[in-house]
């Protein structure tokens, strides 16, 4: 516990002071990958209609190798049991606890070449489909995320502490807790550490009913279960989120369709098939492994971060007319 | 369930105002729906009463004040904290940590305008507010609070005395308020709530409220929460968005908390 008190008091001081605010855009990545590189490029994708599976997978998913709290520790990797899919009274897998994705995608989702201006690594990304790895931009659309990510990473809306997009929130760095209520209605419920972000989301199978003028951080998620894999369809997104730091976007016309399939009890694999006729020429697909967190005790903290930062952008600001930005008073 | 749960400890006399004595009064309990654990069913969208939001010591509900212990309805401040609210007061566009989008802390949040959802498994009850998407986390497993933490949401650990989810919250920092009108208090807050379903669409919301180094002795404040029972219903997002206007926040320049929904 005392390290992650220290952890959390690291993280409020990083959070609440002027400095520490550049953090979402770029420095935090480092803070928080510390320990833990990310992971470059993603066991095979799962089998869209996987069936889950008993036994033990080898070596589990990447995630899994890490070890460590959030994903973020170091040290060897604990054995993974896994046995089979956990199970609730009314049949339904039961996903509850702690589970970490792997971080594949946090610098940027698409293979690419190490980008140093903007602190992104070579890796191989999380996009499954195309084959090349890449997202499937219009022209223009290309040309844009190349610009707002060599001159305009601060209008990442992580870096103002808004509500992450989807499919960024489920491929973020942190932990993040299910829970699954019982009551009449039916409900998968999602929260993270990180941005202190939640998902609501209904599996009694009700349909999108929010007008399509209605524009969302994260969408309006509904799921229903097809079997063991649960799937989410989320609609109704803004256009103010990226999937990553290497600025790739998308519109407000984006429509993402998840399948989280339980491989055994603590194995998710994770896609996500994800359209935008306006940004792009052709559906495409990104994966991941998700694993349960094994480490005893395991809890979310307090993640203070307040919405519509500002300081991000005066220290930019400050910056780009060449002042010493290291030393900013606290507010 | 149990009459003389309600009465526990030495707050009987302040629950005088309160709706669940007037369930105790006709000799009913209300009887809620249960989980299989044998529970009451807390889960759904729930809210407070808004106007609480504003001035915690003049808020009225159903004409009582949600201040019901001390008796005159008003927080019982140490005379310099007295000093410091009318100050904060004076300057509530300023130093009121909600109009710069931080958290709003316990149990402002449970009286926010916006609603939040109530999550209850066995082992863990989360709220997830409509409100800058809060989150609190309250883990049921007879776990120890935090040391040496300050936290603006607290280090929640909930409980069940009988029918009445209880909530102990300590590690608070000093930068969050009750209300909009200055009402304030140090890290050494402590606040004790307590939800009880008293009806089919309410929970008798109650949390005493300690802070030897602000308040001469405990208080408590009873409202209640309103059930959103409509079948469709469902959080949206109220994202805040605070935009810096020079060197101080001025009157008029409340930041453009918007709900993203209207846009």
């Amino acid at each position: 516990m005392r390290i992650e008190r220290q952890r959390t008091k690291m993280r409020n001081r990083f959070w609440e002071c002027s400095a520490g605010a550049i953090a979402a855009a770029a420095t935090a990545v480092v803070f928080w990958m510390s320990g833990a590189p990310p992971v470059k490029g993603q066991d095979a994708p799962p089998a869209p209609q996987a069936t889950p599976q008993e036994g033990a997978p080898k070596g589990g998913g990447p995630g899994a190798a890490k070890g460590g709290r959030g994903g973020r520790g170091g040290g060897k990797a604990p054995a993974v049991p896994a046995g089979p899919v956990r199970r609730l009274p009314n049949g339904k897998p039961d996903i509850q606890g702690y589970w970490n994705a792997g971080g594949g995608g946090l610098f940027s989702i698409e293979a690419t070449e190490a980008r140093k201006q903007i602190g992104v690594n070579a890796g191989k990304g999380i996009v499954v489909d195309p084959a090349d790895g890449k997202i499937p931009y219009q022209p223009w659309a290309r040309e844009k995320e190349i610009d707002l990510s060599e001159n305009h990473t601060i209008e990442e809306s992580d870096a103002h502490c808004y509500t992450s997009g989807i499919p960024h929130m489920v491929e973020a760095q942190s932990s993040f807790q299910i829970l699954q209520p019982e009551g009449p209605a039916e409900y998968v419920i999602m929260i993270w550490e990180y941005m202190h972000n939640y998902r609501i989301i209904p599996t009694d199978g009700r349909p999108h009913v929010l007008p399509s003028n209605v524009h969302l951080f994260a969408g309006d998620p509904k799921g229903h279960w097809e079997g063991d894999v649960l799937v989410v369809d989320d609609a109704n997104q803004n256009a103010r989120t990226w999937f990553d730091i290497a600025a790739n976007f998308h519109s407000d016309q984006i429509h993402v369709v998840e399948r989280f399939t339980p491989m055994d009890e603590n194995r998710i694999a994770y896609e996500a098939l994800i359209e935008d006729p306006k940004v792009y020429t052709q559906p495409w697909k990104v994966a991941f492994n998700i694993n349960r967190n094994m480490t005893p005790n395991y809890r979310n903290m307090e993640f203070s971060c307040w919405e519509g930062e500002h300081d991000v952008t005066e220290k930019y600001t400050l910056e780009s007319q060449g002042a010493d930005t290291k030393n900013l008073p606290k507010k | 369930m149990q009459p003389s749960i309600l009465f526990s400890g030495a707050v009987a006399l302040a629950l005088v105002a309160s709706p669940v004595v007037s369930a105790q009064g006709k000799g009913k309990a209300y009887e809620p729906p249960r989980l299989s654990d044998g529970k009451p069913d807390l889960n759904g969208i729930w809210s407070g009463p808004a106007i609480i939001n504003n001035d915690i010591q003049a808020a009225k509900v159903s004409g009582k004040s949600v201040i019901v212990d001390p008796p005159n309805g008003k927080i019982p401040y140490l005379a310099a904290a007295a000093a410091q609210q009318k100050k904060n007061n004076t300057d509530r566009n300023q130093l009121d940590g909600v109009n710069h989008c931080y958290m709003p802390g316990v149990p402002r949040l449970m009286y926010m305008p916006d609603p939040y959802m109530i999550v209850q498994t066995p082992g863990f009850v989360a709220i997830l507010s409509q409100f800058m998407h809060e989150v609190r986390n309250i883990p049921v497993d007879g776990s120890k609070h935090l040391e040496n933490i300050d936290l603006w949401q607290g280090d929640s650990k909930g409980s069940w005395d009988g029918d009445t989810f209880v909530v102990d919250t300590t590690d608070f920092n000093d930068k969050t308020w009750f209300d909009a009108a200055g009402n304030f208090h140090s890290d050494e807050l402590h606040v004790v709530e307590r939800f009880t379903r008293t009806g089919p669409a309410t929970i008798t919301y109650e949390a005493t409220i300690s802070d030897p180094k602000t308040f001469s002795k405990d208080w408590k404040i009873s409202l209640p929460l309103s059930l959103n029972t409509a079948k469709d219903a469902q959080i949206l997002e109220n994202e805040c968005n605070y935009k810096k206007e020079g060197p101080t926040v001025t009157e008029g320049s409340r930041p453009d908390a918007h709900r993203e929904a209207k846009n």
